[in-house]
């Protein structure tokens, strides 16, 4: 292994996370200084919810796609966007896996595994950016942030899972170009929207926390289909 | 901050940063763009291929002033992120197009965003902000206005409130025999403190004396105030959290200024939310006594056995509309429907219904701004069609707004369904216990007797809920009716459809009720149709009488009845009313 491969997959991988932890705290602290919201009232709704099954109810929302009417109509986008963050998932596990624990590249199954994962949600990386391309109303919504961070993660994909074998015998090209990029995302991530999943606990939080008080959530759906 | 920039936008902007809590900085951050939150919005839905409808680009309109001043990528790089400021009065226009006009606040957009996202929140913020600087759709100025001067959002008069309420007493005394049967006005330590939207008193009073009936037959210990009795709150439409905490506390001391234990909230979405939800923390008001809706309060009297009904009494096939007020911010979705079961014979559900409900498009102030009527009737077929789909010939709502807007497309999209709420259902399904029936008074001959038949009259008012209204007793009577919500339009349509009477409101955005007279009295081809005046501003008739035209051929001053509407249509279409008494 050479030095700059070394310096790649250790030191700057521990700068780029540092840094990261620093920016996050700023901006968690940042968010926290914004005051919350308080409800007076009462509990509204059926008695049977509050808010605190309303914020679990929330939590978990993303992992029901029969919960909303967008997930459950819309079921290609969501296992997309499921393989998608298992990617993300797969791929910020490997940069800790070649430097600190090698030997389980050893198991062909995880490999396989690994490059399975990351391969689909590179795919769907691509297919992501067309779409974000193509669709009038994705481009409308669309700022250079978002497609330039879906272009970042897509071809971060691309050289993780070309990197999932950790085999060094072709060159050193391939992990370089991960670890550099791995660095790069985690720095860049506070400062773009793929910092969203920062707020999404507490987004998700105070929408539970208003809708259980509320008796909204958990929604109670009686759909045609349960009908028929 | 920009020197160029104008004295209202920097406000906007002043403001913003005092309005931010942490629920709207994090719906501001969090979004990814993803948009699945495109197709759950009936706009969306009812304008395929147009983007600028799609939740995300109309929380962008916001959202960018967020990032621009507030966040700090924005602040650093804001083309990277399209975060921009607002420096002219002109982008403050834009955005008030969007946040009124293209939104009714309805919470669909939010309960399907998978990150938690609360457009309507912020939507509801940043119609504040533009209102705080005068920005507003006229309609929102015009009710605001009324409910911060005369208390109430519709500027019924205490002495036309207190009329009205006398009338119906009257009315139910005779019916009952019983002077008990009286609504009890500002009756101390009452169980019950009812309030009303002020629509019912000046378009719906029979939603009063059924009510009013309910109580009287359950034995309740009940009254409404004198003052103070109106649960509406137009602060949840336009933002304004001063006007929303003032007519909140109205209320809420006006309750314990009577000694109430417990406010009964008559049926309407917004009213509901407004006063049972939000209005504690606009006034930062903590309160003594108990809230409930009135579904609620029926629903309990039945179950305790102090009313009886019959749904054989309702026999037409009914469904029912989920107030999003009710449903999406209240939780209020089980009540109505057990209710409605109890009443009805033939109960439809609508699909997607209860927190999936889609918005009845007149939602949010939707029908006091009718610059928006088209944009909104477009939007509303989503609506139509899913009221179509149930082949009910009712369509249930507690909900005021919901009754107007689903009046107003039903009308639109030619559907032939009739909308009510649950209080008519359950007033006409009451079984009258013998001791308390009185002996029927003589029928009181319908207001209706005299068809109009073959006439056709244009009825012009900004007011979408009069003209539901209005056009309602008249069609009722056999009128064809045709409406036109502004003075251009009213010329436009009487040239098209040559009316045999005209209807003129006075009070009207654009060319008014006093210029449009006088266009169509100097009109060769309008000059001789008759045309009578309704207003709710009596002041403004030396305006029309002025004038050097012939004056107008009738003139009803605003509340009006079923009674008065006719007896001055008869009048003038010169029908000879058979006296059938």
């Amino acid at each position: 292994m050479s030095h700059l491969l070394h310096f790649a997959e250790h030191t700057l991988q521990e700068v780029a996370l540092l840094i990261m932890a620093i920016v996050y705290t700023t901006r968690l602290i940042w968010l926290m200084r914004f005051k919350a919201g308080k409800e007076r009232q009462a509990n509204t709704g059926k008695g049977d919810t509050s808010s605190r099954k309303g914020i679990i109810y929330s939590w978990a929302n993303i992992a029901m796609p029969w919960a909303m009417e967008s997930s459950r109509k819309k079921f290609f986008l969501y296992s997309q966007f499921v393989i998608f963050h298992l990617g993300v998932v797969a791929a910020i596990g490997l940069s800790f896996i070649i430097p600190y624990a090698p030997q389980l590249l050893g198991s062909q199954v995880l490999v396989a595994v690994l490059q399975v994962i990351i391969g689909a949600a590179c795919l769907i990386g691509a297919y992501r950016i067309i779409r974000r391309i193509a669709s009038n109303y994705m481009r409308a919504i669309s700022s250079p942030d978002d497609y330039f961070s879906l272009v970042l993660l897509t071809v971060w994909f691309f050289f993780a899972f070309w990197s999932v074998p950790n085999n060094t015998s072709g060159g050193e090209t391939i992990l370089l170009i991960y670890f550099f990029m791995t660095a790069f995302f985690l720095i860049y991530v506070p400062f773009s929207k793929i910092s969203h999943y920062l707020y999404y606990p507490f987004t998700r939080y105070y929408l539970g926390k208003t809708l259980g008080k509320r008796g909204v959530y958990p929604v109670r759906r009686y759909s045609e289909e349960a009908r028929s | 901050m920009n020197s160029t920039r104008s004295h209202k936008a920097q406000k906007v902007l002043e403001r913003m940063g005092k309005k931010l809590n942490r629920q709207i900085v994090g719906s501001f951050a969090a979004c990814v763009h993803c948009g699945m939150c495109t197709d759950s919005c009936h706009y969306v839905l009812a304008n395929p291929g147009d983007p600028t409808y799609a939740p995300a680009y109309k929380a962008d309109k916001i959202r960018k002033l967020f990032k621009r001043h507030f966040d700090w990528t924005g602040r650093v790089i804001p083309w990277w992120v399209n975060a921009k400021s607002v420096y002219t009065d002109e982008e403050l226009e834009e955005l008030k197009d969007t946040v009124f006009g293209k939104c009714t606040n309805c919470r669909r957009c939010s309960i399907n965003c998978p990150m938690g996202v609360d457009f309507a929140t912020f939507n509801r913020m940043a119609r504040g902000l533009l209102v705080s600087v005068g920005i507003m759709p006229e309609g929102v100025a015009v009710v605001s206005k009324d409910q911060w001067e005369i208390g109430n959002q519709m500027g019924v008069l205490k002495e036309d409130y207190i009329d009205t309420l006398e009338w119906l007493s009257e009315e139910l005394v005779d019916e009952f025999g019983d002077p008990r049967a009286a609504i009890p006005i500002d009756k101390k330590n009452a169980d019950i403190v009812y309030s009303i939207n002020p629509r019912e008193v000046k378009y719906d009073p029979r939603t009063i004396s059924d009510a009013a009936k309910i109580f009287y037959l359950a034995g309740a210990n009940w009254t409404m105030p004198s003052e103070g009795w109106d649960m509406t709150n137009f602060g949840l439409f336009s933002g304004d959290d001063d006007l929303g905490g003032a007519v909140a506390r109205r209320l809420y001391e006006k309750v314990e200024e009577l000694g109430g234990k417990k406010l009964v909230i008559s049926e309407c979405g917004h009213g509901y939310r407004s006063t049972r939800c939000e209005g504690q923390n606009w006034a930062q008001y903590d309160l003594n006594f108990e809230m409930e809706s009135s579904v609620t309060t029926m629903l309990r009297y039945i179950h305790e056995g102090r009313i009886k009904v019959d749904k054989s009494s309702n026999t037409d096939p009914v469904t029912f509309h989920d107030s999003c007020n009710n449903a999406r911010s209240c939780g209020l979705t089980e009540e109505p429907r057990e209710l409605l079961n109890l009443v009805a014979e033939e109960f439809r559900e609508m699909y997607p219904n209860r927190a999936e409900n889609f918005c009845c498009t007149g939602g949010g102030g939707a029908m006091s701004m009718s610059e928006y009527t088209p944009r909104r009737l477009k939007s509303a077929k989503i609506k139509a069609d899913q009221l179509a789909a149930t082949g009910a010939k009712y369509v249930v709502t507690s909900c005021h707004n919901c009754v107007d807007g689903l009046s107003d497309l039903i009308k639109h999209y030619k559907l032939g369904m009739k909308v009510t709420q649950l209080v008519n259902l359950v007033a006409e399904a009451l079984v009258v216990p013998e001791k308390e029936t009185a002996v029927p008074v003589e029928e009181i001959p319908a207001a209706a007797a005299g068809p109009l038949d073959g006439y056709k009259i244009l009825v012009v008012d900004d007011e979408p809920d009069f003209v539901s209204f209005a056009s309602a007793i008249l069609e009722d009577h056999g009128a064809s009716v045709v409406n036109a919500f502004n003075g251009n339009e009213a010329l436009e349509v009487a040239r098209r459809e040559s009316p045999d009477l005209i209807t003129l409101d006075i009070t009207m955005p654009g060319k008014d009720g006093k210029q449009v007279f006088e266009s169509m009295r100097k009109d060769p081809q309008l000059k001789a149709i008759p045309v009578c005046i309704i207003t709710g501003q009596p002041e403004l008739r030396k305006l029309i009488y002025d004038r050097s035209v012939p004056p107008p051929n009738g003139y009803i001053d605003k509340p009006i009845s079923e009674e008065s509407l006719m007896r001055n249509v008869r009048k003038i279409l010169e029908i000879k009313q058979k006296a059938t008494k």
